[in-house]
Formats: C-alpha cells, structure tokens, sequence
C-alpha cells in the first residue's frame, strides 16, 4: 500500500480523499484476518453499479472489485462501517446501499408489508368470530337474520 | 368490522401499488447523481502521451466537461466525434477533459491517434476518480460550472444537443 502513496507524491496524482468527505477516521486500525472480514461484510452491504442486483462482495466485474480494493483500504485506514457507507452513498445516492435506509418515502418499504401483515392477521380473526363480538359463525345472532328469529318465535324455541 | 378491515387493505394495497408503480418507469441503470448541485470532487490525473499531472483546480473559473469513458466501451466510439469537435469549437470558452479507467495506457494511446483528440485524456487508475464521481458505466459525462459545482450528468452516448444544452447550464447555473 504504502508504494502506491509514494507513486503518487512523486507523481503529483491526487484522487478524490475520503478525509474530504467523511472526515477524519473514527475506528481502530484493522489488519489481518479481521480485516478481510469487516472488507466482505462492507462490501456486501453495497451495491454493485454495473451489475443486475449483485452486491459488491459477491460480484466478479473490475468496477466492484475497485470499489472492495476502496472498501479495504478505508477499512485499514481506521473508516468505519457508517463512515464507509456514507463515503459510497456521497457519490451512488441511496441506490449504493443494498438495504434501503429508513428515511422518507423508503420508510415506506418498511412499514407496509408489517402494516399488511397485521390487517391480514385482524382480518382473518374477525372472520372467524362474528363481527368480533365472540359469537361462532355458525350460531348467527337473532338481531342479524330476521328469518330465523321467525322460525324460532313459530316453533317457540330460544336460541 | 369487515368495512374497517376493507378500507385498510384497500389503502394498503394503492400504497403499495404506488411506491412499486412509482419504480416501474425507471431505468434500474440509471443512477440519480447525488452530487449534482455540489462541489466536483477533486483529483489529479497524468495525462495520457505527455504524463503531466493535471489538476482539476487548475480549470477553475471555466465551465468543465469531465467525460468517463473507456477502449473497451462501443459506445464510447460513437459520442468521441461529438466531443471532440464541440471542445474545438468551444474552445477558450470551456474545458473539456477526458478521464479513462479500466484500460490500457497503450490502448487509449492508440485510441487517440487513430481518432483524433482536442483535449487532455488521464488515467484513472484503480477507478478511485470514477467511483468518487458514482459513475456506473461509460460513457458518463459530468458538466461543471466555473466554481466547480456539478450541475449535470450524462448518462450514454451524448448527442450534440444534449451536449449544447447541458454546457449552457454550466455557464448560466
């Protein structure tokens, strides 16, 4: 790593600095076998731009890999996760992170599946009793069928 | 009861309608450049042929034209006449620079010179310029104002329209 930071003072060549970005470093420096994992879970939170629904982590094309070299390298220079994905998000948008945040219309996404569950759960509930008052469906209310009412008051039998 | 239940599917399921509707027409390619209205990021690149470092601040005060694009890349070939001629046309009034990444040095080399250049083309090595700009695919072109701010983004092959229309916002805007 380091001769690549020579090359570039020699040369002159400047890219873009997540310093500038996402300021200083906020976690511990990371090396070893810790390194290569926190660069695969990083990596597979993120989007890969030029693939079909792939992530970072798992796609083969350069651009990923640039983007997993990125991840790796912010990961050693003591980035954390949040920094990291703010980085990526500062250029990508939104559309870099595989999970969608929840904020604005995203919240959305979150909210209405658990918000169908739930009105599917009551729906099937109160179908199963009557009206939700506790009655079984087979036992119909003398209020609600004015037919029956008729037969049990000619018969004279009470419900 | 059941009129409860109703009208909170029906509700349920036009929200759900509209935020999947509202995704439909999209391109799922298509990124929505969250840089626009901000400050370029900066770099400095070697130029392809002369190898002299050019810095992005160094064009400051001059609308910019910063095209991605890659050897590799067909349609490259076909917005690079559209370019080049627009950059002799307009020059002394905008800049325009070429940034390759994915590629070979020899390559772009031969590039050039079988098609022609009026501008200085540099090497995005490890693809950290183009990720910082949230390029996705070439060619992309990004249009700057003269403080530096982004003002737009061309996502394929850009026409000489469209590249008329988007360097007159990066003078006005």
């Amino acid at each position: 790593m380091t001769w690549i930071f020579v090359l570039l003072l020699v040369t002159g060549v400047k890219v873009p600095d997540a310093e500038q970005i996402v300021g200083q470093p906020q976690g511990p420096v990371v090396s070893g076998p810790m390194l290569d994992q926190q660069t695969n879970e990083i990596a597979g939170l993120l989007r890969c731009p030029v693939c079909q629904g792939m992530s970072v982590a798992d796609s083969p094309s350069e651009m990923a890999v640039n983007m997993k070299h990125q991840v790796r390298e912010l990961i050693a220079r003591g980035y954390t996760r949040e920094q990291i994905l703010r980085y990526f998000e500062r250029s990508y948008g939104q559309f870099v992170l595989l999970k969608p945040k929840f904020q604005g219309v995203n919240t959305l996404v979150w909210i209405l599946p658990i918000l169908a569950l739930g009105v599917g759960i009551f729906a099937i509930f109160s179908m199963m009793t009557k009206g939700g008052d506790g009655q079984p469906v087979d036992q119909p209310s003398v209020d609600e069928d004015p037919y029956l009412a008729e037969v049990r008051k000619l018969t004279g039998k009470q419900s | 009861m059941n009129r409860v239940v109703l009208i909170a599917g029906i509700l349920i399921t036009v929200a759900l309608v509209l935020v999947l509707s509202a995704g439909l027409g999209k391109d799922p390619q298509h990124i929505e450049s969250p840089l626009i209205g901000k400050q370029a990021p900066d770099f400095a690149l070697q130029a392809v042929g002369t190898h002299e470092t050019i810095d992005l601040a160094k064009f400051r005060g001059k609308p910019l034209v910063v095209n991605f694009w890659a050897t590799w890349c067909r349609p490259c070939y076909e917005e690079h006449p559209v370019l080049v001629s627009n950059a002799q046309m307009m020059q002394g009034q905008v800049q325009f620079l070429g940034v390759v990444f994915q590629d070979k040095e020899e390559k772009i080399q031969g590039f050039l010179n079988e098609r022609g250049s009026a501008y200085p083309t540099l090497v995005d090595d490890a693809g950290k310029t183009a990720i910082a700009y949230g390029v996705g695919g070439v060619p992309e072109t990004f249009f700057l104002n003269k403080d530096g701010k982004v003002v737009a983004k061309f996502e394929g092959p850009i026409d000489p329209d469209s590249l008329q229309q988007n360097i007159r916002k990066a003078m006005t805007q």
